[in-house]
């Protein structure tokens, strides 16, 4: 195990996977606090699923599918935002409608541009053919979700409070909702070119789901979620190498599991705890 | 003369095609307290609203300074683990509260707990309170952030029977120290009478405005809230009316 776990610091291409690895849990579990406290899981889901209709429009087009997957993420994010704010529909029914339809139309898209071929990687992750470029896009969307961090955290904190009380305290829900639909659009995408579209919303969710489990303050929350994601990364990338099975269900297994130990341990129902 | 805090101009509010609020006009100088008073569907919270900026409306209003805001319920998750002092602080630092509570801040929202007699909750769970305390930390809230003007929507709903009374004078106590305009919508007549000075009697329209005294009559009330209803108060004397005979509907 511990020879596995030497590879990654001493041999070249492995040593990148495990930076874009770490890059990757970064990412994810900086954005998870406050994907689950605003309620947006789904929504990153549908953004997840939204970017296998970029892969294959750039396979067909002749254009860099990583561009085209990027682009894709945040247009459907950007249209799921419209579409709930002219028509009043619940997010929960848009996002199922964005989640199918997308779906169904990079396959069919998908199949058209080159067959189901490579199909297996865009839905469950590529993690050990992850190169520098990987790598860079990685570290770019972990750069922008601890900015998203460093300077929203606060108002995103009140919002899941209670979004009329934020409002009274000059912060927009719209302007701050944008913010986060882009972003995640962004992260979301990059992420998809690791551990794959159905997976990768696990990366979103789970940590800070365990985390809330046994928190006792908003920091707890945050920190809690950021460990809880950086471990599993680390733990399924190699415990993956060591039983011979593919990193990004391993990595998501790691973090079900740090999920269901939190529940043994989850805070009364009373919550009258101190900091 | 002073600019007034809040400026209130020809204002209505649609909703669905159902108009809520209509043509209301009126304005609050510096360290001025009113109470909206109405029956229940009369506008009250939609008017709140509208000049918090969570509703569109017609007309103009225009708020000079800060605001400061207690719902009549606060409706959040309450598995979400956060202190009193991480809520209290996200408004007061720049600094993620994620990364630590400044030692000014801590102390300023010590301070700002103490004022409302609450400071024992500093480190409670936000969502493990009971409905009187976190009214007390929401007053604590509004109050520490150097608002201009409060909006205070039935503050003491949801507080025990026992602790309206205490809640209300504690409000009035702090509104006055505070020196901020102040708008308090209250279905508890008493409480407008002993702690406002002006009185707004909204019934979708502006029905009447003036001195709490001068105001609070039979024959007002019984126009706003409707002829049929007397509304009566259950702890102190307050005017009502019995227009209608058997036919009594508490105010609250």
């Amino acid at each position: 195990m511990f020879e596995i776990l030497a590879r990654y610091f001493t041999v070249d291409w492995q040593a990148v996977i495990l930076a874009a690895v770490l890059c990757l849990s970064l990412a994810a579990g900086s954005l998870s606090t406050i994907v689950v406290s605003n309620r947006m899981s789904f929504f990153s889901d549908a953004i997840a699923h939204s970017t296998l209709s970029g892969v294959a429009l750039g396979l067909l087009i002749g254009v860099d599918p990583i561009a085209t997957m990027i682009a894709a993420g945040v247009v459907v994010a950007l249209l799921i935002a419209a579409m709930r704010q002219r028509s009043g529909l619940s997010l929960d029914t848009l996002l199922g409608v964005a989640l199918a339809g997308s779906l169904a139309v990079g396959v069919i898209l998908y199949h058209r541009a080159q067959g189901y071929s490579d199909l297996h990687a865009y839905l469950f992750g590529r993690v050990t053919f992850l190169d520098t470029t990987d790598l860079a896009a990685l570290a770019g969307a972990a750069c922008l979700s601890l900015a998203l961090v460093g300077l929203y955290s606060n108002a995103f904190a009140l919002l899941a409070v209670s979004r009329p009380l934020a409002q009274a305290r000059g912060i927009r829900p719209a302007r701050f909702d944008f913010i986060l639909i882009v972003l995640l659009g962004l992260v979301v995408s990059v992420c998809v070119r690791a551990v794959g579209l159905l997976l990768v919303n696990a990366l979103m969710v789970v940590p800070a789901a365990a985390s809330r489990n046994v928190a006792r303050s908003y920091r707890g929350m945050f920190w809690g979620a950021l460990c809880v994601s950086v471990i599993s990364c680390v733990a399924g990338l190699v415990l993956g190498d060591y039983f011979s099975v593919p990193p990004a269900p391993g990595i998501v297994v790691v973090a079900v599991s740090f999920f269901l130990a939190s529940l043994l341990f989850r805070r009364g129902a009373a919550l009258s705890v101190d900091a | 003369m002073t600019a007034p805090v809040l400026s209130v101009e020809n204002v209505s509010v649609e909703i669905g095609g159902r108009a809520l609020v209509e043509h209301v006009s009126f304005s609050l100088g510096p360290g001025e307290f009113a109470a909206l008073i109405g029956p229940n569907g009369a506008g009250k919270t939609t008017l709140l609203k509208a000049i918090l900026g969570q509703l569109p409306f017609r007309g103009s209003i225009r708020v000079n300074g800060r605001m400061g805001y207690v719902p009549q319920r606060l409706n959040f998750d309450r598995t979400l683990p956060m202190t009193v002092l991480e809520f209290l602080a996200l408004t007061l630092q720049r600094r993620p509260v994620a990364f630590g509570i400044a030692t000014r801040v801590r102390k300023s929202v010590s301070a700002m707990l103490e004022r409302v007699g609450a400071g024992a909750l500093l480190h409670k769970s936000l969502g493990g309170l009971s409905g009187g305390e976190l009214q007390r930390v929401l007053l604590a809230a509004a109050l520490g952030e150097g608002a201009q003007l409060l909006l205070l929507d039935e503050p003491a709903a949801g507080v025990d029977i026992e602790g309206e009374a205490a809640f209300n004078d504690l409000i009035l106590h702090e509104v006055r120290e505070h020196g901020a305009a102040a708008i308090l919508v209250s279905h508890d007549l008493s409480v407008v009478a002993d702690i406002t000075d002006r009185v707004l009697c909204l019934n979708r329209v502006l029905m009447c405005e003036g001195k709490a005294g001068d105001l609070l009559t039979a024959e007002t009330i019984a126009r706003v809230f409707g002829g049929g209803k007397a509304v009566y108060d259950h702890h102190r004397p307050v005017p009502h009316t019995h227009t209608h005979g058997p036919d009594h509907h508490h105010g609250h």
